[in-house]
């Protein structure tokens, strides 16, 4: 089988000038069989399993980089919610396994390991409420632990005593990290409709419907569709807007098919799926605020933004699912504003509100990410925040999440910098009116009747 | 099957007899492990001295990979199952495609196709690249990569199964 000129040069250019590659290969181990009375002897199992499975992952994923002349660029480690795993325990602390876990990330040389988790849609164990209690110190403390919080879904509703709980959870972990600017937060998500195979961090974990190992790929792509767009011009229609995206996105994802199923051969494990995502960093043109103007909005966030992004993220799917028989995980468009120099220079200038990130997040395929505000919000602004964006997914029947950073010691308009590929914020403007009395009810709101399916 | 040995585990099952049994697949962490050293106790399992077992991933990792749908794959044993593909661009000069094309033999490959096109004083040469049985990938690649110079041309090489998931229905 041989290629046409065009077909090789395309894709050269993608890798060398539009910054395509394979975004993160995570590799998902369930740690159920870890559970142990004794605390001490759970961190030691999941220590050592956590090394006995991943120790050759970073290697894999490297050996595969060269030999495919691809990128990888992170490699990362998913879990079964810790809070299922240290039940067994009885400890009210379990920031001793958070400790585990980063010691075994430390070990096999992983950026990131997700799973300081709990689902808490209906209601608390008290496993999960001494996750909740640990959280603020886990993150703290460890360098690559992440921690993601099941709130609400479709089938269960939202647990707004549980939104309320999270937000001292948020609001602890920024002053507890308030030298590094709120830093433990922006490894700390909760969801509407968690997803149980993602791949991409901070929400990263393996849920009880895994298998006991699983490789689970997620690609990148913003720079390449951009540039496709570009090439299109202004004077292509949106049809065939959406035709070159899906196109796009079609041979980005058979990047991740191969490199997934390639990954998890040479590791002797299943190969789980391939999350489509369009996943920016803060480098230029790997942004999907760059991909928004592309399509034509004056500015990522100007009026036209949610049609364009719906678009988008509906092109990204068609496309994906073409090349993959295993997509999974979020699957669409991350619009994470600190993590993307376009959104990051839209807020700047004044053209992406909180408010319209909020309606962009009902087509998107996550959520308000890595959003900063003032550190001294009100607790019950913060709580409507989440409440609404849970309550978008909830009655949308899709993933929705909130990453919220409030930055001790800054107020709007401020910068911070995280570095590396948390990048920069603005702190944001949440506005003066929140929902001091909602906060007070406690409760659930119930399940919508979108819930009841069956 | 027992699938954990702790430090618990040692002190209380090592304290009177200095053995353990164990079984095969059993993971010894590694505190355990350098508990029982401290302790002089040794672990074994019917087959004698506990070594780390492969990775046990699951009962349905083989068959997970073994019934994923077939993706543009050449036939078995097609020539251009292991073929690479060299791309170079730079400013055009005599003896550029000859000096690729050495290093290109002399890395274990023969050229099945090459494409040259120069365009206002530069080139680019796209190769299509045979490697011979038992050579390696990687180690083709770096030796064809180094030939790069910033100022004279640049040399990159991808794997051909790239092209054909990304071209090919």
């Amino acid at each position: 089988m041989s290629f046409s000129e065009r077909e090789i040069l395309e894709t050269v250019r993608m890798v060398e000038l539009e910054t395509l590659d394979i975004r993160t290969t995570t590799l998902g181990i369930n740690l159920l069989d870890c559970a142990d009375p004794d605390l001490e002897s759970a961190c030691e199992k999941v220590y050592a399993k956590i090394l006995h499975h991943a120790k050759d992952l970073v290697r894999v994923a490297d050996s595969i980089g060269g030999d495919y002349g691809v990128p990888i660029v992170n490699k990362r480690i998913a879990v079964t919610p810790i809070a299922w795993v240290g039940a067994a325990s009885g400890a009210e602390d379990l920031t001793p396994l958070a400790r585990a876990l980063d010691a075994a990330a430390d070990a096999v040389g992983v950026d990131f390991i997700g799973g300081f988790s709990a689902y808490v849609d209906k209601g608390f164990t008290r496993a999960d409420e001494a996750l909740f209690a640990s959280i603020p110190r886990a993150l703290a403390e460890t360098e690559h632990v992440c921690a993601s919080i099941s709130l609400a879904s479709t089938r269960s509703g939202i647990n707004m005593d549980a939104v309320g709980r999270f937000v001292d959870v948020v609001l602890d972990a920024a002053e507890q990290t308030a030298d590094r600017g709120g830093l433990a937060c922006a490894k700390l998500v909760c969801f509407c409709n968690a997803v149980p195979d993602n791949p991409f961090v901070a929400g990263a974990h393996i849920a009880a419907s895994e298998p006991e190992t699983v490789l689970n790929v997620g690609v990148s792509g913003p720079g390449v569709v951009r540039s496709a767009l570009e090439r299109l011009g202004p004077d292509a229609d949106l049809l065939a807007c959406a035709e070159t995206i899906k196109r796009t996105a079609f041979k980005v994802a058979r990047m991740g098919e191969l490199v997934g199923r390639e990954t998890a051969r040479r590791l002797g494990t299943g190969f789980g799926i391939v999350d489509l995502s369009l996943a920016p960093t803060p480098a230029i043109g790997d942004s999907v605020g760059d991909v928004l103007e592309a399509i034509g909005v004056d500015r990522a966030g100007g009026w036209g933004s949610t049609a364009a992004l719906a678009l988008l993220t509906d092109a990204v799917k068609k496309g994906g699912a073409m090349a993959s028989s295993s997509v999974g995980g979020l699957s669409g468009a991350f619009i994470p504003v600190s993590e993307d120099q376009g959104m990051i220079d839209a807020v700047r200038a004044g053209a992406l509100s909180l408010a319209k990130l909020e309606a962009m997040t009902s087509v998107c395929s996550v959520g308000l990410d890595m959003v900063a505000v003032p550190g001294d919000t009100p607790r019950h602004v913060i709580f409507g925040i989440i409440a609404d964006e849970m309550a978008i997914g909830m009655m949308n029947h899709k993933t929705t999440a909130v990453r919220i950073l409030p930055v001790p010691g800054k107020s709007v308009g401020e910068t911070v910098e995280w570095g590396g590929l948390l990048g920069t914020a603005i702190i944001q403007d949440p506005g003066a009116f929140g929902c001091l009395t909602l906060h007070g009810r406690g409760g659930r709101i119930p399940a919508p009747m979108q819930g009841y399916r069956n | 099957m027992r699938r954990f040995l702790t430090v618990e585990d040692v002190h209380r099952e090592g304290a009177q007899k200095k053995e353990i049994l164990v079984d095969v697949g059993t993971l010894v962490t590694p505190q355990a492990l350098e508990a029982a050293e401290a302790a002089g106790i040794s672990i074994r399992t019917g087959e004698g001295k506990w070594t780390e077992p492969e990775p046990d991933r699951g009962p349905d990792a083989a068959g997970s990979r073994s019934h994923l749908p077939p993706l543009p794959e050449p036939e078995e044993g097609s020539a251009l199952e292991s073929a690479a593909i060299v791309t170079a661009v730079g400013r055009n000069r005599s003896g550029v495609l000859g000096q690729i094309t050495t290093a290109i033999a002399e890395a274990g490959g023969n050229v099945h196709d090459v494409s040259q096109k120069v365009v206002e004083g530069f080139f680019h040469i796209i190769l299509t690249v045979q490697l011979s049985e038992g050579a390696s990938f990687e180690d083709f690649k770096t030796a064809l990569e180094c030939l790069s110079c910033p100022d004279d041309f640049a040399v990159r090489v991808m794997h051909e199964r790239v092209f054909r998931f990304m071209h090919r229905i």
